[in-house]
Parts: structure tokens; C-alpha cells; sequence
């Protein structure tokens, strides 16, 4: 019976992310992407484990790390913490190593869980800011720039290419809620070290309708706006700046501006709308042509091929990238089996990696699982997202005050 | 004190509350016919812009014979509920009826994102999306259609009512086994309502689609629609039209005054509020029957 559950564990093994013959099913290293595939993430979710999944099966195809491979372990939470903490306890007892909810309730439900049972969580660009600091959140890793690492940098973009901030009037337009308000405080630092007037706009949740928050907008007269909501608020964002006499080039964007939000705007409205950029967009990257040939052209893609090389996909690739880099240079530090912990220190590891070209070199430490900050600034320029300034990071000291004072709350049980 | 800010607020929420109006109507068509207050509608209204962005941009028609084709759709959509979900209720309890939409909006909410992909689609009716400025005050011009459009289907809606099939469904609203006993087929007048009311889902899916994607949020239009529909009067079509305008006259109006004093979101409380006093203080809405049973 016990031999029958084998391998029926090793035939869904197979199935689930492609199985090469490279290796046994003992050495499957199970990364569980439990996540909101029917609730408030779906905006970002199918595009997002899409290329999680196809990364996967290339390195799968590739013959995966010294002959072990991955298996993607997928369910959905619904984001709801429940689902997400009930699909979290099956895919520890199914032996992952690494979880990543995509979800902020969920992953921060999730937070004391990991650290006691010494699962990796990745957080990508969602969850707990303050889980950059490593050695309160030692497992949990953002790997990519926080809410308030991409206000900072937008606020430098205007700074260094919009005229200087100083005098300037700026609006923050967010939707209600905790994410939209995180980049708050960062915000009004800045404004008061640079002498900026800032002011906050709120629309509420899901941003259908804004036409009230806007008329108050057009009254401040804004030189930018820095729009800070997801999903289908955001073409209702721009189209309403738009309307309200904003130009394009003065409309900045948190990461969560994609192609499908562009041409809801419309391709040609939305030319020269800027946004934060923490991947790069298209195929023109050695991985994304791999990908192309060993996993799309053979027919093994886990969804729709035009996906491939979206803003969303890209975000999944590269969150799989650095997960994998993590882990293979535990398994060559510190030997199999892969535990949460070899991998935790595995990923401590990474320096400068930048996933061939496709994102900003990232570096993590014990101390630092953000990996930099670093993002870049791209423009709508009609058909595609072009980055309009190099990788950089701003602020950073402003960015770690925060992440400290939200860290020390979290270690003091606030 | 700022008017032409005021009048914006005024004039866009009105135009705003016309366009919740839209997916109202759909509530109210059912009620009037079936006495079954629909929770589902909100969920057509999303299933409406996916079947118009299902014919636009994977059949490739032009985007008004879409939602002409959408139109058959929904209205087919309405029979067929009636035919294997509504009938089967015959003799079971209201509240069971309600749960039964409930369900129907969940089961919609992942059918369209589970089929289509979740990720927002476009529709585009062509609408020029700059304002029309008079003075200082902007007026949105896709509001201003939608509402236009609004008031054509409610203007419809009553006369419909007053028509020989109106009639009829009117009569099945009032009691079910008097309209039986003179010939009139319930089942087939229910099912007529809920075809009608996926045809006011389209239009509300189209125009709110144009404006925001298609996605699953569409369906939370539910919320200021039943706002509007307790307000105005479950089986009233004046109250649609009343009810909106203040839902949102009121949704745009208090909040530009009071978000930038408390920081924001205060139009949801508004909506809530809305819904809580009407119920407290007048149940049967401002332009609703009151049902006296004597006991």
C-alpha cells in the first residue's frame, strides 16, 4: 500500500511540472504556490504562476539542478488566510521547501508559521515591507523592492528628471486600504527633506468608480500623481487623470500597471504614462528565449502563449529565478537533502544576480532580504512598457527607518 | 465655498447613481414579476461584459453587434434559470430563494475569470473619453451616456409594464396562484422577467466593462445597486430611477467634502447608511408597495 502511495506521489510528480527522467522523485524539490487564483489577486495571479510554472519546467527541461527537479505544488486560497494556512500545512506535509501565496492577508497570516517551521516564504512585491529586515523575518524574503522602495524611487525619478522636486506639488492617489496607504509615511519624509507639498487622495475599493477623488485631485493641481492602487482601479485612475487634465508624462504608477491596463485605458491614451518597473517586460532575455523554446514551442506552457513576456509572467520568472539560484547554491554549500533552512541560507547567498538581463541585479544577505530596492522606471510608449532609466535605487535610508520601526513592532508582539 | 466643485460632485454622482440605476433595474424587473429579490445581478452584469468581450475580441464582431448577440445571450441566460433553478423552488420559502441567487452569484463570480482567464479585458464602445467643460465644472462624458442610456431602459421598463405581457407579470407578482387559477403561466412570466433583466445586465456590462476592464469586480456593482433598490422600492422602476440618482448624488457629494477631512473612504459608510435607515425607517423604500396581511 505504502509503495502504491509512492508512486502515485511520484506519478503526480510527473504531472504536475514535467518530469525529465533526470532524476528520482526522492530528489523533487516541491516549491508550494498556493495561491488567490478566484478572489482579489486575480488581476496579477494567472499571469504570475503562469511563469513561476514555465521557469520551472525549463529548469526541469534543463535537467534540473545536479539532476534534481522542481514540482510546482498549486491550490488556490481565495485569499482567505484560512484556505491559505489550511494549503499551507498539506504542502509542508507534502515537503516544500518554499511557499509563496501571492496574497499580503494571507502571507501575513502565515509569517509566525514559516519562521517556526523554517519554510522559506517568498514575498514578492506584496506582504509584510518590514520582512526585509532578515534577522527578524529570517524566512521570509520580499526579494524585490518594497511598497516603500518603489515610492522612493519614483519620488527620485521626479526629482532627477522631472525638474527637482522642491516646490513641486505632489498627489497620492491610492485605493483605501492598508496597501495604499503604505507608501504614506516614505512619502512625507521625502517631502519634507526635499520641500515638496504632498497630499493624499483616497478612492474607495475597488476603484470602479472615482469621479469624486478626481475632481478633488484636479483642484490641488497637481505637477504629478503617483497612483497607488491594482487590478481594474487602475485604467479608471488614469483614464480620470486623464479626463482631469493631467498629462500622460505626469502620471508615475506603482508596479501594479500592466499591458491589459494600458488598453483598458486605451494603447494610444496611455502613451506616456510612467510606472514603477521591477522586471523587464518581453522576450528578448536569455531566459525568456529558453523558455520560448523548450517549454512553449514544444507545447509544455502552463497557459496561454500570449502571456509569455507580459509584466506579470516576467514577475513570476524571475521570482522563480532567484528561488532557484538560492537553491542550487545550497545544494552545493551545504549538500542534500534541501531543507527550508539550507535554502534560507542558500538564498543569503545571492549576489548580484540578475536572472541574464531580465531584472536588477539582486543582492541578499542575513540582514537584508530585499535585495537593494532597485527598480527602474518604464513609460507607455503605445504598444509596450520601454524602461526610461536605468536599474537605480533611492532613498534607502528612509526606506530601512521604516522597515526597522515596523520590524521592532513586530518583534515586540505590536 | 468652491460651486463649481459642488456642481461637479452633484452633477457626475447623479450621472454616477444613473449608471448603479442600470444594474438596479435588473433587481427590480425580477422582483416586480417574481417577487424574488435577485442577488445575482450583480454577477450578470460581469457575465454580460465577458460575453461581449467574448464575441469582440475571440469572434472578432464589431463591439455594438456583440452586445447585440449578448442581448440574445442574456435573455436566453435569464430562461434557462428560471428553467432549472427558479422552478424548482415552487413552494419553498423566500429566504431559501435569496440563498439560491447567492449561490448563483458565487457560482458566476468564478465562472467568467475560470473560462476567460482572471486577468482584466477591454471593451471599447468608441466613447471619447475627454469631458465636456462647462465653466469650471467637468462633466464625464461616459457617465453622461450611461445615464442617458439608464433612463432610456427605465423610461422602457415602465412602459413595458403597462403593455399586455407587463400586465401579466405584474399579475404574478401579486399572487402566484390567482394568476394560475386565470390562465396566465407563471412559469413562463418569470422567466420572461429574468430574461429581461439580463438584457438591463448588459447594458450595465457594457458600459461599466468600457470604463473599468472586465473582471471579476464588476460584480461588486451589487452593493450600490441594492443601495438604490431599498431606497427607491424593491418592485418600483420610479425608485430605480430616484433611488440612483440620490445613492449617488449623496456617494459623490458627502465624500468630496468629508474624504480629505478624515482621510478618506467614506462612501461606502454613505452607501451603508443608505441601506440601514431606509430599512430602519421606511422598509418598503420611498416609492415601494407596503404590504399590509391581516393576520
Amino acid at each position: 500500500m505504502k509503495g502504491l502511495l509512492k508512486g502515485l506521489a511520484g506519478a503526480a510528480a510527473m504531472a504536475a511540472v514535467g518530469f525529465t527522467g533526470a532524476a528520482k522523485a526522492d530528489d523533487t524539490i516541491k516549491f508550494a504556490l498556493l495561491q488567490d487564483f478566484t478572489a482579489v489577486y486575480t488581476f496579477v495571479t494567472d499571469e504570475y504562476n503562469q511563469g513561476q510554472r514555465d521557469y520551472l519546467r525549463l529548469i526541469n527541461e534543463e535537467g534540473g539542478i545536479n539532476g534534481h527537479t522542481f514540482e510546482a505544488l498549486i491550490r488556490d486560497t481565495g485569499n482567505e488566510p484560512q484556505r491559505g494556512i489550511e494549503a499551507y500545512n498539506r504542502a509542508r506535509r507534502e515537503g516544500a521547501v518554499l511557499v509563496d501565496f501571492l496574497s499580503t492577508p494571507v502571507s501575513r497570516a502565515a509569517v509566525n508559521r514559516v519562521l517556526e517551521d523554517e519554510i522559506v516564504m517568498i514575498t514578492v512585491l506584496h506582504g509584510r515591507g518590514d520582512a526585509s529586515d532578515g534577522q527578524t523575518f529570517p524566512f521570509v524574503f520580499p526579494m524585490m523592492a518594497t511598497y516603500w522602495s518603489q515610492a522612493a524611487l519614483l519620488a527620485d525619478y521626479i526629482d532627477n528628471h522631472g525638474g527637482g522636486l522642491e516646490g513641486k506639488r505632489i498627489a497620492h492617489v491610492y485605493i483605501d486600504s492598508p496597501f495604499g496607504r503604505e507608501p504614506v509615511p516614505v512619502l512625507r519624509e521625502l517631502a519634507e527633506r526635499k520641500g515638496f507639498e504632498l497630499r493624499t487622495f483616497a478612492y474607495p475599493s475597488p476603484g470602479n468608480e472615482q469621479s469624486a477623488t478626481w475632481s478633488d485631485v484636479r483642484r490641488f493641481r497637481p505637477d504629478y500623481v503617483i497612483l497607488w492602487g491594482a487590478g481594474g482601479g487602475q485604467p479608471v485612475s488614469v483614464r480620470e487623470a486623464i479626463r482631469n487634465g493631467i498629462p500622460q508624462e505626469n502620471i508615475l504608477s506603482v508596479v501594479w500597471m500592466a499591458e491589459t491596463d494600458a488598453r483598458t485605458v486605451g494603447t494610444d491614451l496611455a502613451t506616456g504614462v510612467k510606472r514603477f518597473e521591477a522586471v523587464a517586460t518581453g522576450t528578448d532575455y536569455p531566459i525568456m528565449q529558453r523558455i520560448m523554446e523548450k517549454v512553449i514551442e514544444p507545447g509544455h506552457g502552463a497557459g496561454p502563449r500570449e502571456n509569455v513576456g507580459t509584466t506579470y509572467y516576467n514577475i513570476g520568472v524571475a521570482s522563480m529565478a532567484v528561488a532557484v539560484e538560492g537553491a542550487r547554491i545550497a545544494l552545493e554549500e551545504f549538500g542534500t537533502p534541501l531543507t527550508g533552512d539550507k535554502l534560507r541560507r542558500g538564498m543569503e547567498m545571492i549576489e548580484d544576480f540578475d536572472a541574464e538581463g531580465m531584472m536588477p541585479p539582486v543582492t541578499l544577505s542575513e540582514e537584508d532580504h530585499q535585495g537593494g530596492g532597485y527598480g527602474r522606471v518604464s513609460r507607455w510608449d503605445g504598444s509596450a512598457w520601454e524602461p526610461v532609466t536605468d536599474w537605480f535605487n533611492a532613498h534607502q535610508d528612509i526606506v530601512w527607518e521604516e522597515i526597522e520601526k515596523d520590524a521592532a513592532g513586530f518583534r515586540e508582539g505590536r | 465655498m468652491d460651486f463649481s466643485y459642488f456642481f461637479e460632485l452633484l452633477i457626475n454622482g447623479a450621472l454616477t447613481g444613473l449608471m448603479y440605476s442600470l444594474v438596479a433595474l435588473g433587481i427590480v424587473l425580477i422582483y416586480k414579476s417574481a417577487g424574488v429579490p435577485n442577488l445575482a445581478q450583480g454577477a450578470m452584469v460581469m457575465i454580460s461584459a465577458y460575453v461581449i468581450w467574448m464575441f469582440t475580441s475571440m469572434v472578432g464582431l464589431p463591439v455594438y453587434v456583440s452586445i447585440a448577440v449578448a442581448v440574445v445571450v442574456m435573455f436566453l441566460f435569464g430562461l434557462l434559470a428560471e428553467r432549472l433553478l427558479l422552478r424548482k423552488m415552487v413552494g419553498q420559502p423566500i429566504i431559501m430563494i435569496v440563498m439560491l441567487t447567492l449561490g448563483l452569484e458565487i457560482f458566476l463570480r468564478g465562472l467568467g475569470p475560470g473560462f476567460l482567464g482572471a486577468a482584466p479585458k477591454q471593451i471599447s464602445l468608441g466613447i471619447d473619453m475627454m469631458p465636456i467643460i462647462v465653466g469650471d465644472v467637468f462633466i464625464n462624458r461616459e457617465y453622461l451616456i450611461g445615464g442617458a442610456i439608464a433612463v432610456t431602459m427605465i423610461a422602457l421598463s415602465l412602459l413595458f409594464f403597462r403593455t399586455r405581457l407587463g400586465t401579466k407579470l405584474r399579475a404574478v407578482s401579486d399572487d402566484h396562484v390567482s394568476s394560475w387559477s386565470v390562465g396566465i403561466s407563471v412559469e413562463r412570466a418569470i422567466g420572461i422577467s429574468w430574461g429581461i433583466a439580463g438584457v438591463s445586465a448588459v447594458a450595465a456590462g457594457a458600459l461599466w466593462g468600457s470604463v473599468q476592464g472586465v473582471d471579476w469586480t464588476l460584480s461588486m456593482l451589487l452593493f450600490p445597486a441594492v443601495a438604490v433598490v431599498i431606497l427607491g422600492g424593491l418592485d418600483s422602476i420610479y425608485g430605480v430611477l430616484v433611488g440612483g440618482l440620490i445613492v449617488g448624488i449623496l456617494g459623490s457629494v458627502i465624500p468630496g467634502y468629508v474624504d480629505p477631512l478624515v482621510g478618506g473612504g467614506t462612501r461606502d459608510v454613505v452607501t451603508s447608511l443608505i441601506i440601514l435607515l431606509t430599512i430602519i425607517f421606511r422598509p418598503h423604500g420611498m416609492f415601494g408597495r407596503e404590504d399590509i396581511e391581516r393576520v
